[in-house]
């Protein structure tokens, strides 16, 4: 019934090629400026993965469970975790922390944690559930 | 049962999974991997054409589960999750468009694992 127009790169519609180019362009201009002003991005604190490995007992009950599915505000599957990249995953539990982002769990947990916890847990599950430091953490 | 068995047996039973979604697609009824990769175009500029973003700040989202990732969507747009980026490049999308796009992007091969404690 509600059949939007679609975006750049929709089945039935070719887009101009001048468009397809310069949109992703616009978009990494944006994020650029973004790292730019934002002060979280300035100074990154280094993560420990042992101390996140200590914290990730609470994460666990949900992000260690293969299968297990988010039952409120919406059911679906909790995410995996593991590798995703550590920067990014800083930045969730920052979005979580400051009421960016909305999941009530997320933000319970969040709320309790400090800037040096989060680049903990992110060094943790950004390699996969290594406890060794790892220089190269991509 | 060896591990390897039981991982041959996951394959086949994704295999035949994958199988019967494709043919909910066929028929309208689910998701469509072949449209969420035509969707997926502008997605490659930060998450990488295979899903494996290269760029920190963006998340990995090849195998990741794809009923998330549609929640994902879906909190971007109706700012469950308030991101400018995100909210530009998925505002005008359908349900659908979510659905075929979280299920291209849960196909991919990826190293995203579940760490149990």
């Amino acid at each position: 019934m509600k059949k939007a127009a679609f975006g750049v790169g929709a089945p039935g519609r070719v887009p101009a090629s001048g468009n397809a180019g310069r949109l992703p362009a616009l978009v990494f201009a944006m994020v650029l400026a973004a790292g730019l002003v934002s002060p979280t991005q300035a100074q990154p604190l280094t993560g420990n993965a042992k101390a996140g490995a200590q914290r990730a007992a609470t994460c666990s009950g949900c992000h260690g469970i293969s299968g297990l599915r988010n039952a409120y505000p919406e059911v679906f599957h909790v995410p995996k975790i593991g590798n995703q990249h550590p920067e990014y995953i800083a930045l969730a539990l920052q979005a979580y922390r400051s009421g960016e982002r909305t999941h009530p769990t997320m933000r319970a947990i969040a709320a309790g944690l400090n800037d040096q916890a989060i680049a903990d847990l992110a060094a943790f599950y950004g390699q996969g559930g290594r406890r060794a430091p790892q220089t190269a953490s991509k | 049962m060896t591990t390897r068995d039981s991982s041959m047996t996951l394959r086949i039973s994704r295999l035949a999974l994958a199988s019967i979604l494709l043919l909910g697609a066929a028929s309208g009824m689910a998701q469509n991997v072949q449209r969420g990769a035509e969707l997926s175009k502008p997605c490659a500029a930060c998450h990488g054409a295979d899903g494996n973003s290269i760029a920190p700040s963006f998340p990995r989202l090849a195998g990741q589960h794809e009923d998330y990732l549609v929640h994902t969507l879906r909190a971007y747009r109706n700012g469950g999750r308030k991101n400018a980026i995100m909210l530009a490049q998925i505002d005008k999308l359908t349900d659908q468009d979510f659905r075929d796009l979280a299920a291209y992007y849960a196909r991919l091969k990826g190293s995203l694992t579940v760490v149990r404690h």
